[in-house]
């Protein structure tokens, strides 16, 4: 990937899903990327977990997740919003001409 | 037999959240398990749930969720478990982290932490009798145990403390039941020890009036001693020197329900109570059917409505630090009277300080909250006691632990060294040897300033700060190198976003940010007051302050307490902190 291509949802989503099944296994696979992950996995998706998923999405695609300035809670929550959280870093990095 | 340090009655009032308390709930759980009443217990998928929740990712367990591994949670969740008959999740998982806590000769409480009976005593029973291998060298673990007989024959909390003649029943019991396991297990011998000698030692804590004390100091006897002594006896193949006058002891602490209260003049039955009382019966090889009725309902009323027990009815079941927390966020002109003195009555006989629960043993941290809330600001003589207890809990390498016998780590001893300035007890503590133990605590790099909680763990801010915190009080360093020092721990854990982080610059949290600026006031460093809104505006929320931001909902009354008083200070510049701290 170069800094003015951003892949498709459905890519990111792909490879979102991929990160997370490495990290909360085989329970994962069955849940939808709309629902709460915390709802769904309950504490297999506790906070700690939540940050070791979040650091594995900033390796993935190169981004940078700010605590405090972003809403992770929010952001964090599903598989869905993780990919629209990525798509609009990845396209903020191209708009800026940088490598993502 | 009462003193006039025992409470005529158990403190009413104080701040009850109706949530279960893990000690609480493993002793219920046991007792109805030792009375055959498991089948009563009303939902026990929702107990089982609150045990298994709290189960960290390395394997181990913890007091509550999102704080760190102990053997002391390990133990009392494995083993609530399998007294529910509920699988205990991953027992491999468990062991592997039970092997981190190993220290060549026994098991700490915490991965490189110093031994102590309390710890080799849970988790050499969670090895072999949860996870089903055995400890990594059972002969230097039979010396360790051997090393806790002291001259008197009682044992002691470690060797060092045996050396000093600090035995204790609770320390014999957890000695002799780790010895029972292993050798239950098949890979232990004789005990370890004069057998004699610390049969007599045990035998000679009984009362004229038939109860037990914990040593010869104790103020009274009680019901926690009298099990623990009785089931050491029983280990040992031995009994009370007058175990008919034992029976008619334990039989006679029963209150209104049947069920039974911890000493004479106390008047709460509460758990713990009947744990001990239905502990020691079995002890004696008595039978246990005629009070098994009262107990079991009496437990029943401890439910707490999710999941898991409490000491007391829940709705009146308040505790320390949540009780201390409501007083010190007091809103001006706010009542606070009745709380301090629900706080000054959960210093109860046998151990000068305060208790988490009013009943257990007495804790440095809960303590520390009820000095800083204003407990027994008018009451010279109950600081007095406080000192005493503070001066005893200071453990040979110099530190404190967060209960007496405890291994010593870094929160514990800045708290008690905060403590003995609140109660101006600090010439009672030996300050040379708390600055050596603090200084143990220093990373191996000499990064500046940087410290873990025990002696070879892990850097992190909220250890370095603390230490700074104590040093400065225990005058072990200037002004000027604990400024030095704090600034260069804040600027190493500072989040770009807002707030400080405990390890690295990535995740901040409302522990870290409160002792950052804790620190920075103590030293006289400036603190940025908007960076530390932004990170309080991210945690704080309708429902309260969570402890970082990706924790869900609040994080309870503590979290407030910590939230509230941060964001008076960053109002307000002339706000003092008080010293909380919680790990």
């Amino acid at each position: 990937m170069n800094g003015t291509t951003v892949p498709t949802d459905d890519d990111l989503r792909a490879r979102v899903r991929a990160v997370l099944t490495d990290r909360l296994g085989d329970a994962f696979a069955s849940v939808p990327s709309d629902a709460e992950l915390q709802q769904a996995l309950g504490d297999r998706y506790d906070s700690l977990t939540a940050m070791e998923c979040i650091s594995a999405v900033e390796e993935e695609f190169g981004i940078e997740v700010d605590f405090v300035a972003d809403d992770v809670r929010y952001w964090f929550a599903t598989v869905d919003r993780m990919t629209r959280f990525t798509r609009d870093r990845l396209e903020d990095a191209a708009a800026l001409g940088e490598r993502s | 037999m009462t003193t006039a340090t025992t409470a005529p009655r158990a403190p009413e009032g104080g701040v009850a959240t109706g949530e279960p308390d893990l000690w609480c709930t493993y002793a219920a759980v046991r007792t109805l398990s030792w009375l055959g009443r498991g089948p009563s217990m009303a939902e026990p998928d929702l107990t089982a749930g609150y045990l298994t929740g709290r189960r960290n990712a390395d394997g181990g367990y913890a007091w509550s969720r999102g704080m760190l591994s102990d053997a002391w949670a390990t133990f009392y969740c494995t083993q609530a478990l399998r007294d529910m008959g509920h699988p205990v999740p991953r027992t491999e998982g468990t062991a592997e982290w039970l092997r981190h806590t190993w220290s060549g000769d026994a098991y700490a409480m915490l991965p490189g932490q110093a031994p102590d009976v309390w710890a080799t005593h849970f988790s050499a029973r969670t090895a072999v009798e949860v996870c089903h291998v055995p400890p990594p060298d059972t002969g230097r673990l039979l010396s360790w145990l051997g090393a806790l007989q002291c001259a008197d024959g009682g044992l002691s909390w470690t060797p060092d403390d045996a050396r000093r003649g600090r035995a204790d029943v609770r320390a014999c019991y957890y000695g002799v039941a780790a010895w029972h396991a292993v050798a239950a297990a098949g890979t232990a011998g004789d005990p370890p020890w004069d057998v004699a000698a610390l049969t007599a030692w045990l035998r000679d804590r009984q009362d004229p009036g038939a109860g037990f004390r914990f040593s010869a100091d104790a103020d009274v006897p009680c019901m926690w001693a009298t099990y623990r002594a009785a089931g050491a006896l029983r280990a040992l193949g031995a009994a009370p020197r007058d175990p008919g006058g034992v029976r008619d002891w334990v039989l006679g602490l029963r209150g209104p329900s049947g069920a039974f209260v911890r000493w004479e003049g106390y008047d709460v039955e509460d758990v713990w109570a009947s744990f001990c009382a239905v502990g020691t019966l079995r002890a004696l090889g008595l039978p246990t059917e005629p009070v098994a009725d009262a107990v079991t309902d009496r437990i029943a009323a401890l439910r707490c409505p999710r999941g898991g027990y409490t000491y007391r009815e829940p709705q009146a079941a308040a505790e320390a630090l949540g009780t201390a927390a409501a007083v010190l966020t007091a809103a001006p002109g706010e009542p606070t009277d009745g709380l301090v003195r629900w706080l000054e009555g959960c210093q109860l006989p046998n151990e000068g300080g305060v208790m988490y629960m009013p009943g257990r043993g007495s804790e440095v941290r809960c303590t520390l909250w009820a000095l800083a809330a204003g407990a027994f600001r008018e009451d010279a003589a109950a600081r007095a006691r406080v000192a005493g207890w503070l001066a005893s809990l200071q453990n040979p390498d110099g530190g404190f632990g967060y209960w007496e016998g405890r291994g010593s780590d870094l929160v514990s001893t800045a708290a008690a060294v905060e403590i003995a300035a609140l109660t101006g007890a600090a010439g009672g503590i030996d300050a040379a040897r708390a600055v050596a133990f603090i200084g143990s605590c220093r990373a191996a790099d000499g990064t500046p300033g940087a410290c873990g909680n025990v002696p070879g763990a892990p850097p992190s801010l909220r250890a370095g700060l603390q230490a700074q915190r104590a040093l400065l009080v225990l005058g072990g360093q200037t002004d000027a190198q604990a400024r030095a020092a704090v600034d260069a721990l804040l600027a190493r854990h500072r989040v770009r976003g807002g707030g400080f982080a405990n390890e690295g610059d990535r995740m901040p949290d409302l522990l870290s940010a409160y002792e950052a600026v804790l620190a920075a006031d103590r030293v006289g460093l400036p603190v940025d007051t908007g960076h530390l809104h932004a990170f309080l505006d991210r945690v704080h929320g309708p429902s309260g302050t969570r402890w970082t931001p990706l924790a869900p909902g609040s994080g309870g009354p503590l979290a407030d307490c910590l939230g509230t008083l941060l964001a008076r200070r960053l109002d307000d510049a002339g706000a003092v902190l008080p010293a909380l701290a919680l790990s």
